[in-house]
């Protein structure tokens, strides 16, 4: 007899519920594991401290038509596979591009050579930074992945965090501007924000290996962006809200037309805020890019995954290093850039 | 210094800009409280009873061409949010604005964009110049919202930077200004847009009390030149005084008295004024022209001239305190009246309503 049995009864669903104590289908591990401790334990009453909770699985003991817990999870993943086809009919067209884009990059890193790659990584620094010491770590940490043969993963790694940091900010940048103008869209959004940021990142690796194919670059293309993209438009929102008011009203007072305001002086003076949220959303990228190798992204990753499946821990270990060192050279260089904005408006 | 002809101006002139019956209510639902208002609530049973707060109430001033007006009040007084509604920047609940013969009210967005950028420029009371800009970008401020060519911009600002005496900082960056000098940019860039009307909005309060009367004379010396109708928003009664045409005192957001300075200051109309008035010093800001007499009154041989415009202070060291002495009142050629020196010393004593009546 089940414990819940008394209840139903009582309340008189009896009917509803069909016959007592039998249950079909394949047993549940619990109900397996009753039967091995002996059946004759589940006739004995049941003492009060040991009151099971009300649970599906515990109220199906009692009432068959109430649905067990794998089943509430079946109906879960039917659900979503129903979905599944019409969703990807919409979402495949609109990430295709994406695809071309992670393809495009990591061909085109791959095809230049070393000896251009790494003097145009250089001069891109010197660009955003202007200050030699920079230059000079970017140098050694190149030379120096070379020598050790990871070059080739640094550099997939790299081109990853470079188109996913690109369609972050082009995405992330207006979305933040619109959530600065519009209260209505902040309260909605600011939820939406929340959740991706708190969402342990393998979760949400989850559907995205059945919405698309795993060996599709977009899978990888789409998780790192979910998770990247949040401090750049918080960062964005708030670096708007937070443009001086007198500015603002010297701003209209002049005369000036909305977009005017925005690029003439919202934006300018948002821009240390904006460049922050991209230093965070760049190393957020990073984070990813490696977690996501899990879902045949390239780069350094997959060797961090290879020393754990394998347990190679030298692989693992030399790989995380060189995470730690482009880790150091993107948060480095994207940092100079912003004090050097910084700077510029005090 | 010559106010005769400014003030016989005015009277011919139409206002440049004029407010008619101005209210302001802040608070969610400001039509049904204005009804309140014309009904005769008052500004502290409106905030207990209805929690809107009553902004100005039944504002009416005009503002004539080439005049500078002061609107004074303490902090509170609603006058920051009076000047707004001259551009706009705050909308009124009830009442008119007019502006060379225009209700600018009736505007929509592109007339009202076109009167911001070509008839009404701004000062503000913490600069608010644009930090990533230059100064002479900034001084262009107008210019580049009208869309001009980059060159354009920078030779006006350049020109009106030279104007306000910081030739030689177009290059520098607003923070690397002192204060004095940042609004001086200010000044710069409302001049730049070439504007018939200046709102500066306590242009001067942030200032240090030496640098706020340098920029006091160079508005004074700008205005002599320009001829510009600015309103000229304060808190400080000596800077009313240096720098008004036409004087306003605002008090809980309605108009206490208003006209000329020197009228206000010899005839206070409310106790609270004559508290404003009773701490300046009298003999500084009055003129020999607001307590002369009549040219009819003495024609016998005078101590001497003076002119009009001359401060009792100046009157007081050149009699060397002699109190028996009659000045013949000059304007050019021509004389406007005569003063007794013994009709000096009363004025220097601020006018109270009781004790007068005791007196």
């Amino acid at each position: 007899m089940a414990y819940y049995d008394a209840m139903f009864d009582k309340v008189g669903l009896r009917d509803w519920c069909g016959e007592t104590g039998g249950s079909g289908g394949p047993m549940t591990m619990a109900e397996l594991l009753a039967k091995k401790g002996g059946g004759t334990a589940a006739d004995a009453p049941v003492p009060f401290l040991a009151t099971p909770f009300p649970s599906l699985d515990n109220l199906h003991e009692a009432c068959q038509s109430i649905p067990r817990t794998r089943e509430m999870t079946a109906g879960v993943e039917q659900l979503f596979l129903g979905v599944k086809d019409s969703l990807k009919l919409v979402l495949d067209p609109l990430t295709q591009p994406l695809s071309w884009a992670l393809d495009g990059a990591l061909a085109l890193f791959q095809a230049v050579p070393w000896f251009i790659m790494i003097p145009l990584l250089l001069l891109g620094t010197w660009l955003l930074s202007r200050q030699w010491r920079m230059v000079l770590l970017v140098a050694i940490s190149f030379l120096f992945l070379g020598f050790i043969d990871h070059y080739s993963y640094s550099v997939q790694t790299l081109s990853i965090i470079f188109v996913c940091t690109a369609i972050c900010v082009c995405l992330g940048v207006p979305i933040g501007i619109l959530m600065s103008k519009s209260d209505r869209f902040q309260k909605w959004t600011i939820p939406v924000l929340d959740m991706l940021q708190t969402l342990p990142t393998f979760v949400y690796l989850i559907p995205l290996i059945f919405l698309f194919s795993v060996t599709e670059s977009k899978l990888y293309g789409i998780a790192i962006i979910l998770y990247a993209i949040v401090p750049v438009i918080r960062l964005t929102d708030l670096g708007i809200r937070l443009v001086d008011r007198d500015v603002i009203e010297a701003a209209d007072a002049f005369g000036m037309t909305r977009r005017q305001k925005l690029f003439g002086v919202e934006i300018p003076l948002a821009l240390p805020n904006i460049m922050a949220g991209i230093n965070q959303t760049i190393m957020m990228s990073l984070a990813m890019v490696v977690i996501a190798s899990l879902v045949s992204a390239p780069g350094l990753g997959v060797l961090v995954l290879r020393g754990i499946r394998n347990l190679e821990l030298g692989v693992g270990l030399v790989s995380g290093f060189c995470i730690v060192l482009i880790a150091i050279i993107l948060d480095r260089v994207s940092k100079s850039a912003l004090s050097r904005i910084n700077e510029a408006q005090k | 210094m010559t106010q005769a002809p400014r003030i016989q101006a005015s009277n011919t002139q139409a206002p440049k800009v004029s407010i008619r019956n101005l209210y302001k209510i802040f608070g969610p639902r400001p039509a049904h409280a204005l009804q309140q208002v014309l009904g005769g609530v008052g500004k502290t049973d409106l905030l207990k009873c209805h929690g809107h707060v009553l902004g100005l109430q039944d504002i009416n001033i005009d503002m004539q061409p080439g005049e500078i007006t002061v609107i004074m009040g303490l902090s509170g007084s609603g006058k920051s949010t009076l000047i707004r509604h001259l551009n706009r920047l705050i909308e009124p609940s009830a009442g008119e604005v007019w502006v060379n013969g225009e209700n600018v009210l009736g505007y929509g967005e592109r007339k009202l964009r076109r009167l911001r950028q070509t008839t009404m420029s701004m000062v503000f009371q913490k600069f608010a110049l644009l930090p990533h800009r230059t100064v002479a970008e900034n001084a262009g401020t107008a210019l580049t919202v009208r869309g001009a060519a980059r060159p354009e911009i920078l030779a006006a600002g350049r020109k009106w930077l030279a104007r306000v005496g910081l030739a030689g900082y177009e290059d520098h960056y607003p923070h690397q200004l002192s204060g004095g000098m940042q609004q001086r940019v200010g000044i710069a860039r409302a001049l730049a847009s070439d504007s018939e009307i200046m709102l500066m909005d306590e242009a001067f309060s942030a200032l240090d009390p030496l640098i706020r009367t340098d920029m006091q004379d160079l508005l004074l010396e700008l205005q002599q030149d320009l001829k510009k109708t600015i309103i000229f928003i304060t808190h400080d009664l000596d800077e009313a005084l240096k720098l008004a045409d036409h004087l306003v005192i605002l008090k809980d957001g309605y108009v206490v008295q208003q006209g000329e300075p020197q009228h206000i200051l010899l005839n206070p109309s409310d106790p609270y004024i004559e508290d404003f008035v009773s701490d300046i010093n009298r003999a500084r800001v009055l003129r020999v022209r607001s307590i002369m007499a009549d040219v009819a009154r003495h024609d016998g041989p005078f101590d001497g001239d003076v002119r009009a415009d001359d401060t009792l202070e100046s009157l007081i060291s050149l009699s060397g305190g002699e109190t028996c002495k009659v000045y013949r009142v000059m304007e050019g050629d021509r004389q406007l009246g005569v003063l007794d020196m013994t009709e000096l010393l009363p004025a220097l004593v601020p006018a109270r309503t009781g004790k007068r009546a005791m007196g």
